[in-house]
């Protein structure tokens, strides 16, 4: 493995991980921008602009362009999240140039109002798509109920309402101050020439203009308020909890990601053992949420009504004990075990690291090896996890859940 | 970049087969045990996973805690998937490990506790398994498509009845785990960083032994009605639709890919240019192969809102039916392009690989080679591809709906 950087003048960073015995690689842009970076008008711009980018420059129509990511037999996709855009496509090592030149062209969209028009419905399809998964509803819902009026509670796709009155020329502003190069980062693994990259992306952006788009990053303890709501058509309990955890940028990341898995993975975890184990539960699953500024514990949990009130016992002396008690030395080896393996496996693929060195290099700046969180995840002690676990205080969260209506 | 395939058989018949990767740390196995949904007796659909679960639940000399902390142990990752021939069950882990998963698997195998107080939480969790499904109209369209397509039993539910799961009793799902763990049909594959020879040794000792069983058959019934739907008053109308086509045995096969690659492929293939580029109507659409070793078909999705269903329906269905009045050079190219460079990112992964040669094996009764899969989409061409659909056309349709509305279905 070999690390390249090189940052261009108008500020757009190029990042490269070489591993010469990989057989494809994998290229990603990746945009700091996401619902958090919008206001209430304009709420899923982020979203449905990441859409738009698939329609089409100046020079290219939407079907080109379809047909110029199929001819390089691509695997390819995009995603918006709270906070970042990432576009990214994994190929053969003889397709990358062709496919980091279609990502730069698209990176500068046409954003034509035809275009515009067809694509809100198909928006308004995928929230209606959510709708009828309420373990997403949930999520989403207790998300903007713990971050109350910070703009992390924002929803990434918008409401039907909020997306029915964006308007072209409102995307089209937010477009022109936040995918500046400042923003972004390119971010290259696996099999390829770095130099041929590297003046490929030079010539596609470095006439880009820098923009100085920044973020407000204030940090948030959560609302703790509690909501339960009723659907007729739905036949489990979508319990979620949210409550505060340490930001992406500092150290005790990893103590939180090896707590989550303590208390919630889905396999072996306490909740495992005492929610799903004795059947109370379906799933009961705790992640750690790294952002920007900030971050989450969350925990999704799924149960028959006449449970809900056993499994928030339940979880709530979980919560309890561990703040009594601690987590054992025993329990935190399993951690690491498991979560050791996890990364080594998901990084042994191009794909799977594309998204590892994105994320250091957008949260961190910073360029980190496999070995190198290999390493910070094996010095976490019982005495750290104990500590944060202390100062998180999990038991204080904030709630909602949605159930089956109560038949009366 | 010819991979080696390694391959042992137990005297019980037990398959081993290996491919080894140069360039990871990790390595993956499974174990196709012949006790999926389609194999299991009649009026107990869902009791392959509660045996997935319960024997989980304690083995050998470990209890259920214990079997659990050896498993996190070893900081390995499980898979447990029930199909419709196998109850599959796996792990990816580092290399180093592997050796004392084995000895795990071959207790969880073979010697798993099967206790009664271990039971009804096992089965719990199946049932509320099912009754999840309620709040996932997505994947219960595709379960009842598949029930609905496939001649009776292939197409059994994996999921389970609730009421066939509330009628299960332990001594009858212990007998049907001693009936169906039947080693001489059981597929042992594995990829990643190994020594075949220490595997086949240690798998030796695990699990061989002289008798061989019989192997049974089952007789196929015909298949369900055309069209079925489900009321449910949510946001959307779940569409999925089904029609038959060539088996990976079939000398078609590739073309079959190949056109359904046309179709539905990547961005520019025809389902999603005219369903959701050219007319918005979905967010998701999406049609691709999907088989067993009895039948096989072409499997769509779509999810829309109420009042386009009907038109969602028409434009999939003139899609497939349009297919064999021609297609371009260019579109054939991009096929190829996709289905060739998937092969590639999948082979790079431990877990992908192990379960591709073990689907293999069971589906051919041998392992192809990446080359030889390669080879034969290089062969494919325009012409072979439409000679295919006009002898083998996309036509007859089963269709499953699940919303708030129904579709005309012809």
């Amino acid at each position: 493995m070999e690390f390249r950087k090189k940052i261009l003048e108008n500020g757009l960073s190029i990042i490269g991980e070489l591993n010469d015995s990989a057989k494809s690689a994998a290229v990603g842009f990746f945009v700091k921008t996401g619902s958090r970076d919008e206001t209430k008008q304009i709420n899923g711009v982020s979203h449905f602009l990441e859409h738009m980018l698939f329609k089409g420059t100046d020079k290219l129509s939407a079907i080109e362009v379809s047909k110029a990511f199929d001819r390089t037999g691509a695997q390819f996709n995009a995603f918006t999240s709270e906070e970042v855009t990432v576009f990214y496509a994994a190929v053969l090592p003889e397709y990358l140039e062709e496919i980091t030149n279609l990502w730069i062209e698209l990176m500068r969209p046409a954003l034509r109002d035809e275009d515009f028009n067809i694509e809100k419905n198909v928006i308004k399809e995928e929230i209606a798509m959510y709708k009828d998964q309420p373990e997403f509803d949930a999520a989403d819902k207790c998300r903007a109920l713990h971050f109350d009026s910070h703009p992390c509670g924002n929803s990434v796709l918008g409401s039907v309402e909020s997306i029915d009155n964006l308007s072209a020329e409102q995307m089209r502003e937010y477009f022109n101050r936040r995918y500046a190069p400042d923003n972004m980062a390119v971010v290259c693994v696996g099999n390829f020439e770095w130099e041929k990259i590297c003046n490929i992306v030079q010539d596609g952006c470095g006439g880009w203009q820098s923009k100085g788009a920044g973020r407000i990053t204030e940090d948030f303890e959560g609302s703790k308020k509690k909501e339960n709501t009723e659907k007729p058509n739905i036949n489990r309990e979508h319990i979620c909890l949210m409550s505060y955890a340490v930001p992406a940028q500092d150290q005790r990341r990893f103590a939180a990601h090896l707590l989550a898995a303590i208390i919630g993975d889905s396999a072996g975890s306490r909740f495992f053992w005492e929610l799903v184990d004795k059947a109370l539960a379906e799933t009961a699953a705790m992640q750690f949420g790294a952002m920007d500024g900030t971050g989450v514990l969350f925990t999704q949990v799924q149960c028959s009504s006449e449970n809900k009130i056993k499994v928030m016992d339940v979880i709530n002396r979980i919560f309890q004990e561990l703040g009594e008690k601690g987590v054992s030395e025993d329990e935190l080896q399993k951690a690491k075990n498991k979560i050791l393996s996890a990364l080594v496996i998901k990084n042994e693929v191009p794909m799977g690291r594309l998204a590892d060195v994105g994320f250091n290099w957008m949260y961190l700046g910073e360029y980190r090896t496999t070995a190198d969180d290999v390493e910070a995840i094996k010095s976490v002690t019982v005495q750290q996890v104990n500590s944060l676990a202390k100062q998180l205080s999990p038991g204080e969260y904030t709630q909602f859940s949605i159930g089956p209506a109560k038949t009366k | 970049m010819a991979e080696k395939l390694d391959k042992h058989i137990l005297k019980n018949g037990m398959v081993l087969l290996g491919e080894r990767m140069e360039a990871v740390e990790s390595v993956s196995f499974d174990f196709m045990l012949p006790a999926g949904a389609a194999f299991l007796p009649e009026g107990i659909c869902g009791a392959a996973n509660v045996i997935a679960d319960w024997i989980f639940r304690g083995a050998s000399d470990k209890d259920n805690r214990q079997l659990g902390d050896a498993l996190d142990g070893l900081g390995l990752h499980r898979s447990v998937a029930v199909g419709s021939s196998h109850l599959v069950i796996g792990a990816s882990l580092e290399a180093g490990n592997l050796s004392e998963a084995l000895n795990l698997y071959a207790d969880i195998i073979l010697r798993s506790g099967l206790e009664d107080e271990q039971f009804e939480p096992a089965r719990q969790l199946a049932i509320d398994g099912v009754l999840s499904l309620d709040d996932n109209p997505r994947q219960k369209v595709m379960l009842k498509l598949r029930e609905q397509f496939y001649p009776k039993p292939f197409g059994r539910s994996t999921a389970g009845s609730i009421e066939e799961l509330k009628n299960l009793t332990a001594e009858k799902t212990r007998q049907i785990t001693k009936d169906n763990f039947n080693l001489s049909q059981t597929i042992f594959s594995v990829a990643g960083k190994y020594d075949f020879e220490n595997i086949v040794k240690q798998m030796e000792k695990l699990f061989e032994t002289d008798s061989k069983q019989a192997i049974e058959t089952i007789k196929p019934k015909p298949k369900a009605a055309e069209y079925t739907h489900i009321h449910h008053d949510g946001a959307q109308v779940h569409i999925g639709l089904m029609t038959g086509t060539v088996k990976v045995d079939d000398e078609n096969y590739y073309n079959a890919r190949i056109a359904i690659s046309v179709l539905s492929g990547g961005m520019s293939a025809r389902l999603f240019t005219e369903v959701r580029e050219k007319r918005g109507l979905c967010y998701a659409v999406g049609a691709r192969y999907h088989s067993l070793k009895e039948a096989a078909g072409v499997i769509c999705y779509a999810g829309t809102t109420p009042q386009k269903a009907q038109q969602t329906l028409e434009v999939i269905i003139a899609e497939f039916n349009r297919l064999k009045e021609g297609i371009s050079e260019e579109e054939i190219k991009q096929a190829k392009a996709g289905l060739k460079s998937a092969l590639i990112l999948q082979s790079e992964s431990s877990s992908s690989r192990a379960g591709s040669i073990g689907g293999d094996y069971y589906m051919l009764g041998r392992v192809r080679s990446l080359d030889e899969i390669k080879s034969k989409i290089e062969e494919t061409t325009v012409e072979s591809v439409l000679k295919f659909l006009w002898s083998n056309p996309f036509e007859d349709f089963t269709v499953v709906t699940i919303g708030p509305q129904q579709v005309k279905v012809k």
